[in-house]
């Protein structure tokens, strides 16, 4: 019996090791193959984009959809389109539907995915799909594509520049000077802001945390330092509040967490609901109210009936990008905001019908 | 002499004493961890029931929902505004891929129990119980891994022998097929218990009537181990309703149904308490992960007990 279960065992880790080698002989096979798959698709996308919008209609119904990966990158796609969205608690989600502007108006076909990488994944194994990922997703691993957005190609650059509109600004704004009730804390709202937007730390925090900095022009924090001597004292006493956006949280708590221990280990307490009640809880009508913060958040730009002009500092910390994303050997390069809606809301059902 | 003999009994009723002593100490142990667990039921039970009704008592608010719409529901929204969480649909989703499931496993897992308790020499015997057991203790989440991998892309390709554009291959059929395995070593194993136990002379009697050994391994040993082996179905079927993780990664989350076509996405109760668990925050949404862990319960608790009474009926023998 022992013998046996012995036996059994070495014949699984045999198997184990053949498994192993068999995979190893394919990964060389892979690694040859993107090669040749990134010049096929790298030259059709030029093409697509000039030539698709009149050739497409007519070629489509003579080519099989079983064609299309292997030798027609250039003839648009027929079939139905499958949506693939976010599950309701996703900010990423949040995000897309806010800035393409179907809030609440998702098709009832469409597949929920679990995570950033799970929906990566899963377009990447559909050919009909199409989902949104955050900028930071790894393209290539997952076999997907990056789509244009109105014509802009979703880099950092283009996001930085403001020119791909698929992106939101997150904005900070404080209370206003003198407004804090504790000179002390004051001080240290300034100095996190210093670190936030001017320190090479603070833009470290915020891109692990998924949000789009331009790195270009940040001070390490140590240089930084010297203008504000509070950060040396024991802030264990003093609690900033940060009230606004939910979308903010993670980016802005990577940062607290981070300059925690460099501002002598003040506490925080984060209670975000909404971007209104960012400049509404610092500067507006609720800044005496239970909603009070010392630092607001939106991720949006203020609204023109949000007068932040008073508040001691408010401006933009980073960016925050959506990018719509479709498997590599999809033919489609660029979509405009009311084909992208009209897909998400079902009334486009088919990719022959994308115009 | 009679004074060593005291000594020696003296020494014997303390001995028996101490024993005695910790023999009660030891059972007053036992006592309290059988509590315990049984306990733990109640405390869940409690907890989830409480939470789970909270969103259909008037003290909820302006939130509040209507069970019949929740029990009738063929939509599921928490996204919308406002959110329309309908449950009904799940329910049939949730039969459909955990009993299709046992469809495809319970026959092979009980042939295949017979063979590796009857049939089988004893070092085939050994090999494959150990490879058995093997497969019972490999996680969900790897399982998961495997599906999405793997099954995926099977069903996609079947999917497209037929026609069919799947969406990657996450399907309802993708579940049933992990959820067939998934079940198999808990029915092969409970399966191999039972009729392993079948008394040796029932099967002697019934050689001795004029029965083959195929018919008396299939009228004689599986009917007189049928309880054993519908108590392997009913915790497989447990681990098929119950299995969240690897299910989620292949089922798609449809939000309306219920899904018919065994190529179309799905939606499980359990995918739909996971799905968006780490990113939701107290409130609605999160409320209604309860009310469908009860009525996950629920459907549990309906299955086993029709276990129960097709076991009854099975086989004509009424002893347990």
């Amino acid at each position: 019996m022992k013998k046996t279960k012995i036996f059994v065992i070495m014949l699984l880790v045999a198997a184990l090791f053949a498994g192993l080698v068999a995979c190893s002989d394919k990964k060389t096979d892979e690694t040859k193959a993107p090669t040749t798959e990134a010049e096929a698709t790298d030259a059709p996308e030029t093409e697509v984009a000039t030539e698709a919008p009149t050739e497409a209609p007519t070629e489509a119904p003579t080519e099989a959809p079983t064609e299309a990966p292997t030798e027609a990158p250039a003839a648009a796609l027929t079939g139905a389109i499958h949506v693939y969205s976010r599950d309701a608690a996703s900010g990423t989600r949040g995000a897309f539907e806010e800035l393409v502007g179907f809030e609440g108006e998702l098709t009832d076909d469409a597949i929920v995915t679990d995570s950033n990488g799970d929906m990566a994944a899963k377009v990447g194994a559909d050919q009909y799909a199409i989902g949104y990922v955050s900028l930071t997703t790894d393209f290539a691993a997952n076999n997907i594509k990056a789509v244009s957005y109105e014509g802009v190609e979703p880099t950092q650059e283009n996001v930085l520049s403001e020119a791909y509109t698929l992106a939101r600004p997150f904005n900070y704004v404080t209370r206003a000077a003198g407004d804090f009730g504790d000179d002390k804390k004051e001080q240290l709202v300034k100095a996190f802001i210093a670190f936030l937007t001017e320190s090479a730390e603070g833009a470290n925090a915020i891109s692990s945390a998924g949000g789009i900095v331009d790195a270009a022009g940040k001070k390490p924090w140590a240089d930084l330092k010297a203008d504000h001597p509070i950060v040396d004292e024991d802030n264990s006493g003093i609690e900033l509040v940060t009230v606004g956006s939910t979308s903010v949280e993670k980016a802005i708590r990577a940062a607290l967490e981070t300059f925690q221990p460099m501002a002598g280990n003040f506490t925080f307490k984060m209670s975000h609901a909404g971007s209104g009640e960012g400049p509404a809880g610092t500067v507006g009508a609720e800044k005496d109210s239970a909603k009070k913060g010392d630092i607001g958040f939106t991720s949006r730009p203020f609204k023109d009936t949000e007068d932040v002009s008073q508040s001691m500092s408010n401006g933009t910390f980073c960016l925050d990008a959506v990018v719509i994303c479709a498997q590599v050997d999809n033919p489609i390069a660029n979509l405009n905001k009311d084909t992208v809606a009209a897909i998400f809301k079902g009334e486009v059902a088919n990719w022959e019908d994308i115009k | 002499m009679d004074k060593e003999k005291k000594t020696i009994q003296a020494r014997l009723d303390s001995f028996h004493s101490r024993k005695l002593w910790q023999d009660k100490i030891m059972k007053k142990i036992f006592q309290g961890s059988a509590i315990l667990a049984a306990l733990m039921i109640f405390f869940i039970s409690y907890f989830v029931i409480s939470r789970g009704i909270q969103p259909f008592l008037s003290s909820y608010g302006d939130e509040q929902q209507s069970l019949i719409a929740f029990i009738s529901g063929d939509r599921w929204r928490p996204d919308i505004s406002p959110p329309v969480f309908g449950v009904g649909f799940i329910i049939i989703n949730t039969l459909l891929t955990s009993l299709g499931a046992a469809v495809l496993s319970f026959p092979i897992s009980v042939l295949t129990a017979l063979f590796i308790a009857k049939i089988a020499p004893p070092k085939v015997r050994a090999v494959l119980t150990t490879i058995v057991e093997l497969l019972a203790a490999i996680p969900s989440i790897v399982y998961g891994v495997f599906a999405a991998g793997t099954i995926t892309g099977l069903v996609k390709d079947v999917g497209n022998i037929f026609g069919i554009n799947t969406y990657g291959g996450n399907s309802m059929f993708a579940v049933i097929i992990l959820l067939a395995i998934m079940i198999f070593p808990t029915i092969t194993s409970l399966s191999v218990v039972a009729i392993s136990a079948v008394d040796r002379s029932l099967e002697l009697g019934s050689i001795a009537l004029g029965a083959s050994q195929m018919e008396t391994n299939f009228k004689v040993v599986l009917t007189s181990a049928k309880s054993g082996i519908f108590a392997g179905l009913a915790l497989g079927l447990g681990r098929a309703f119950g299995e969240a993780t690897a299910v989620s990664m292949v089922a798609g989350n449809r939000m309306v149904g219920p899904t018919w076509n065994p190529f179309d996405i799905t939606r499980t109760l359990t995918s739909t308490i996971l799905s968006g668990m780490h990113e939701t925050s107290p409130g609605l949404d999160y409320d209604m992960r309860f009310s469908v862990g009860i009525i996950l319960l629920l459907v549990i608790l309906a299955t086993n007990f029709m276990i129960q009474v097709i076991k009854r009926k099975v086989g004509g023998v009424t002893h347990e």
